[in-house]
């Protein structure tokens, strides 16, 4: 596979659709001094409208961090982030980016629905339309029938769809995903790989940033993968996967999908062992 | 599930069994004091069964002064119940606010009660009011540093959470501090309970002229009936704590049945 893709899929060839997020040369360093830690060093690249983009790298390679600057909950360094002509911050503050966590981080004190309804209540949407749309996402997920249900009574599995279902209910433009899966066993993580595409498939227009430390996960998924180093963190490449969409469990078999995974795979090692 | 029914029948077999030791051991110290040749023994020590007559004989007496005792704990419980939680509120907003303020408190909490109890008898005049103030004080304590661990209780991506909702500070007081405190306040509560009741007690002891500790001061000058009444207002005493505590226990499991701890049928 090659920065440049020759076949369009479903969604268009990403190289044609308007930037929707625009990382340049950014950097972040916590602390100060001696102790300084670059967490970041100039990074850059940008996420095509409403495309799905997978951050992959080793751990300490503020994958993470990355994330939290897009979203507006910690600032830059220096560079600078543009999201959708605006700043992260301003992002966050018209709450265009649903986030979704390692730990689903829902709340014990409420049930299934009432967690998924936790923003619109927060947002103070009306009821009747909170009730409608957390119907419809709990139905999307496949957790209808658990919507009574407290979240410690769920599997793991099934706490990551109702975080999802949460991020999505008051249907941001930007769905950002910190190692969603990275928690769950690997038979429940391919089966909510395969899930996260035909949820982000019928939410037309979202564009995803996805964190992550699995090859196979950002190719199954991404439009796009950034390839990070670690410590500090630095892009490596960006790598267009023009893979045909949908993809199912049947891609991670076929031959394009095994020819990413390698080039992708020769790439870090050739780094790991410089 | 049965699991948990068996070890919850389990732990009530030990607590009866505990009682029953303590009740044996009580019956064999009695009887060696009591066996002495010393006249006075059993003002000392009396036997369990004299002093359950005693509680049924003095009933009236032992209910009106329990009474006038657990009524100002449980309105001084409620008021520093109030204000712990209050406070713990104020000094969660900030850092510099909680250092600034947790000094204080802990200073306050090495004031012995002995000598406040006097102090606040001289300002108040009242010992109603007195009562009041002591339980309020005591369960202040408990209930302000626990109710403050509580609210700094949620992990940071839950606050990354609600600022992605872009939640402001009443609303994620509301939505995610408040509600995570609840198990540290319910804990807070539950030691503040009988405290305030010990408060409460001390306050009649100081030269009040009712309650239950008033009755145990008078009943030491009685001889060795009035033993008997000073272990029975004990029992009282230590009826009404347990009752308090186990009252606390109970609008937790109403209030907040999704604790780990109270839990059916997890996954």
């Amino acid at each position: 596979m090659t920065e440049a893709a020759t076949a369009p899929h479903d969604h268009g060839p990403v190289q044609t659709r308007p930037t929707a997020v625009a990382v340049q040369g950014v950097s972040k360093t916590f602390g100060n001094g001696a102790s300084a830690v670059t967490a970041l060093d100039d990074v850059s690249f940008d996420v095509p409208q409403g495309s799905f983009l997978s951050v992959l790298g080793p751990s300490g390679c503020g994958k993470s961090t990355l994330m939290r600057l897009i979203a507006g909950l910690q600032p830059v360094s220096s560079g600078s982030i543009e999201v959708a002509g605006g700043t992260p911050d301003a992002k966050r503050r018209a709450r265009e980016f649903g986030i979704v966590f390692q730990q689903p981080i829902l709340f014990d004190w409420r049930t299934v629905e009432q967690n998924v309804a936790l923003p619109l209540q927060i947002m103070g949407r009306p009821k009747g339309e909170a009730r409608e749309r957390v119907e419809h996402l709990l139905e999307l997920v496949g957790l209808s029938d658990f919507r009574k249900h407290r979240p410690w009574q769920l599997s793991g599995g099934m706490q990551q769809r109702v975080s999802i279902a949460r991020a999505l209910t008051f249907a941001p433009p930007f769905l950002l995903m910190d190692e969603p899966f990275g928690a769950l066993d690997m038979m429940t993580r391919e089966r909510m790989q395969t899930e996260l595409l035909s949820i982000w498939a019928s939410n037309p227009g979202t564009t995803v940033v996805f964190i992550t430390h699995s090859i196979s996960e950002a190719v199954l998924l991404s439009d796009r993968v950034v390839v990070m180093s670690a410590r500090p963190g630095r892009v490596l490449r960006v790598i267009d996967v023009d893979l045909p969409r949908p993809r199912t469990d049947e891609t991670r078999d076929s031959k394009e999908f095994v020819d990413v995974e390698a080039e992708i795979r020769q790439l870090i090692f050739s780094q790991e062992h410089r | 599930m049965s699991l948990a029914r068996g070890s919850k029948g389990r732990e009530r077999a030990i607590t009866a069994l505990v009682v029953v030791v303590v009740l044996a051991l009580w019956y064999v110290a009695a009887w060696l004091v009591q066996s002495g040749d010393d006249p006075l023994a059993s003002s000392k020590l009396p036997y369990p069964h004299g002093v359950v007559d005693q509680i049924l004989d003095n009933r009236s007496v032992l209910a009106e002064a329990g009474w006038t005792t657990l009524k100002q704990a449980l309105i001084g419980f409620a008021v520093g119940a109030l204000v712990g939680v209050l406070s713990s509120i104020v000094m969660a907003q900030a850092a510099w606010l909680e250092a600034g303020v947790i000094p204080f408190i802990l200073a306050a909490q090495m004031i012995p009660m002995i000598a406040l109890v006097p102090i606040a008898q001289n300002v108040f005049k009242n010992d109603d009011v007195t009562r009041i103030f002591i339980a309020a004080f005591i369960t202040f304590f408990s209930v302000s540093v626990a109710a403050l661990r509580g609210l700094k209780a949620a992990p940071p991506p839950a606050y990354e959470l609600m600022g992605s909702y872009n939640a402001g500070r009443a609303k994620t007081l509301r939505y995610l501090r408040l509600p995570a405190a609840v198990p540290m306040l319910f804990t807070g509560l539950r030691i503040a309970a009988p405290l305030s009741l010990v408060g409460s007690v001390l306050v009649d002891m100081s030269g009040a002229q009712s309650g239950l500790g008033y009755l145990m001061l008078a009943a030491i000058t009685f001889g060795s009936e009035g033993a008997a009444v000073l272990w029975g207002a004990m029992v009282v005493l230590l009826l009404l704590g347990f009752l308090m505590a186990q009252a606390v226990v109970l609008v937790e499991r109403v209030v907040a049945p999704w604790q780990p701890n109270l839990r059916h049928g997890s996954a």
